[in-house]
């Protein structure tokens, strides 16, 4: 039997384990009971719920999705139920389970990244945060907050300093150099990043004239933007002392496999499971009988194994 | 709810470019409720399931009325009989029928009908009595009555006036309303508003309840794809709706 356990924040007090790396990503797997009557999720690694900011949101005018080639565009735009009713009614079912949850949070600016996770603190059901850095920062004009350096690490400690849970920072791949960020984020003190969140993109309705969605453009998942995340990946993990997950188009245990074997300690499934619910325990089931198949006692082992020194 | 692989029974064109599919989903069907949907996995390729209505059901399966309008549908159309087809559902929230009603009016517009058969269905089983206003551009687009259950009384109208009364749906909606205690609509939004307004002119009470059709990723809640603003708040079409009070609806919300 391989050993899939992994630690995603070793230098943490708190630690971050999963039993297995395969997590389902924010956006796509609601708050995690959607998908309970569908199949066991307890025996996921992690599930990070749905985008959370300070304040209900009503998110981006329909239409917000459109199928493209090999992949998805959305612009649901944070359309979430606020930081305050996670704690009331999700966080105390979360708290029941055995799979850890994490919750994404996002912000408009600086002080309401840190006002989400100070109230997330001593939650029960909450393991872990992810930033999303990646959402429009209204202070900088609408700029994404991911995109600049300074921003990126600000924000980071701004959640750091007001949470004892392990922070993941989730990058932003609409960027000129992702390591830059990366580099910045950790010294600035994540514990783990992930990689990489949607690529902006857009589609026209040639009928309508008009851009097929609501907010004109929007961001890309699925398969088509695997070889960017994959890339992304294998470059940060040049540079990254905290472990990184990788996420981008992963829909089977091959795709996985090769994030792993690029230095991504664990994966997120995301879009795949909009058609495949049960998309990710196929992914662990799918890297577990790999492992047999080659002999891998400990999947540590194969983590950056790829990587051309 | 639940994930089945159901065998395809039959799948044939019932109308120009429009197909009845039946499929072996037990499971599905026995849970399934008027105004309800299923995902269907249309191949491989796609990145998204396709949201169908359940037009109705038997002991061991149940039947979608489509029609040919996309890559996910025209896959549909090739799936023959034998074939395994990857269902999700059934989902949402479906038509209600107040236990006091008697008399349902139903208006269909094209494709429309899909899921207001099954209603008419339910609706006979409960000896209530159900008129049908069944309405389409033209004669060919008219959902065969044999497909209807018995016992329904329909009206039609074609836009071009080549089968029965030449207009819409909603034109003749007030001679029928009085009788009616509760309304059902499943059509474009322009006759969800024209059936507005005539009800307006009647200055009547009456709860309508319109089935909306909008673009959804997960079907189940989870990825808020298909949230629309609505009077009493944002909803999730896929599982507050797709059927919704017609007084909840914004319509350039919906006019997407």
């Amino acid at each position: 039997m391989i050993d899939t356990s992994v630690q995603l924040a070793p230098s943490h007090v708190k630690g971050l384990l999963l039993k297995n790396p395969v997590i389902t990503a924010s956006g796509t797997f609601g708050y995690g009971m959607e998908y309970s009557q569908l199949f066991d999720i307890q025996k996921l690694g992690a599930i990070v719920c749905k985008g959370t900011t300070l304040k209900s949101r009503e998110g981006n005018p329909q239409p917000r999705l459109v199928e493209t080639a090999s992949g998805l565009l959305n612009s649901v735009g944070l359309e979430n139920i606020g930081v305050e009713a996670v704690v009331r009614d999700k966080a105390s079912i979360w708290a029941q389970w055995h799979v850890p949850v994490i919750v994404n949070i996002a912000g408009e600016n600086m002080d309401e990244y840190a006002q989400v996770a100070t109230r997330l603190e001593g939650v029960p059901g909450v393991s872990g945060i992810e930033v999303n850095i990646s959402c429009p920062n209204v202070k900088s004009g609408g700029m994404e907050c991911g995109t600049d350096p300074k921003i990126a690490a600000e924000v980071t400690a701004a959640v750091k300093a007001a949470t004892s849970l392990p922070v993941i920072v989730k990058l932003s791949p609409n960027v000129t150099d992702i390591v830059e960020i990366a580099v910045a984020v950790c010294q600035a003190g994540a514990d783990a990043l992930c990689l990489i969140n949607t690529v902006r993109g857009m589609t026209l309705d040639i009928k309508k004239r008009r851009p097929s969605l609501g907010t004109m453009m929007g961001g890309l998942s699925g398969p088509a933007i695997k070889p960017i995340a994959l890339y992304m990946v294998y470059k940060v993990a040049g540079v990254a002392k905290v472990p990184i997950i990788g996420c981008g188009g992963i829909s089977c245990a091959e795709d996985a496999l090769e994030f792993i074997m690029a230095g991504a300690s664990a994966v997120q499934v995301g879009t795949a499971t909009l058609s495949k619910p049960q998309a990710a325990l196929d992914v662990l089931e799918g890297i577990k009988q790999f492992a047999e198949r080659e002999g891998i006692g400990n999947l540590r082992d194969i983590v950056g194994i790829a990587r051309v020194q | 709810m639940k994930q089945v692989s159901a065998k395809i029974i039959s799948n044939t064109e019932v109308m120009p470019g429009c197909y009845l599919l039946c499929a072996e989903a037990p499971d599905i069907a026995a849970m399934a409720g008027p105004g309800q949907f299923v995902m269907v996995k249309c191949g491989d390729k796609l990145t998204l399931r396709r949201p169908f209505s359940i037009t109705s059901v038997t002991n061991s399966g149940l039947y979608i009325l489509y029609s040919l309008i996309g890559k996910g549908t025209l896959w549909l159309t090739q799936r023959r009989k034998g074939k395994e087809l990857d269902l999700l559902g059934p989902l949402g929230n479906g038509f209600y029928i107040e236990p006091a009603t008697k008399n349902l009016l139903l208006v269909a517009g094209g494709i429309g009908v899909a899921p207001l058969v099954f209603l008419a269905q339910q609706a006979i089983g409960r000896e209530k009595s159900v008129t049908l206003l069944l309405g389409a551009r033209t004669a060919a687009g008219l959902y065969p009555t044999k497909f209807l259950p018995a016992g329904v009384q329909t009206v039609v109208t074609t836009e071009d006036g080549s089968r029965s009364r030449k207009g819409m749906v909603s034109d003749i909606l007030p001679d029928y309303t009085d009788q009616a205690d509760q309304i059902y609509a499943c059509g474009p939004v322009a006759m969800y508003q024209a059936i507005a307004e005539q009800i307006q002119k009647q200055k009547k009470e009456k709860s309508i309840q319109v089935s909306l059709e909008i673009r959804m990723g997960c079907g189940l809640g989870a990825c808020y794809s298909c949230s629309i603003k609505t009077k009493n708040g944002m909803k999730q079409v896929c599982q507050d709706g797709p059927v919704f009070d017609m007084n909840e609806i914004i319509w350039q919300e919906v006019k997407i």
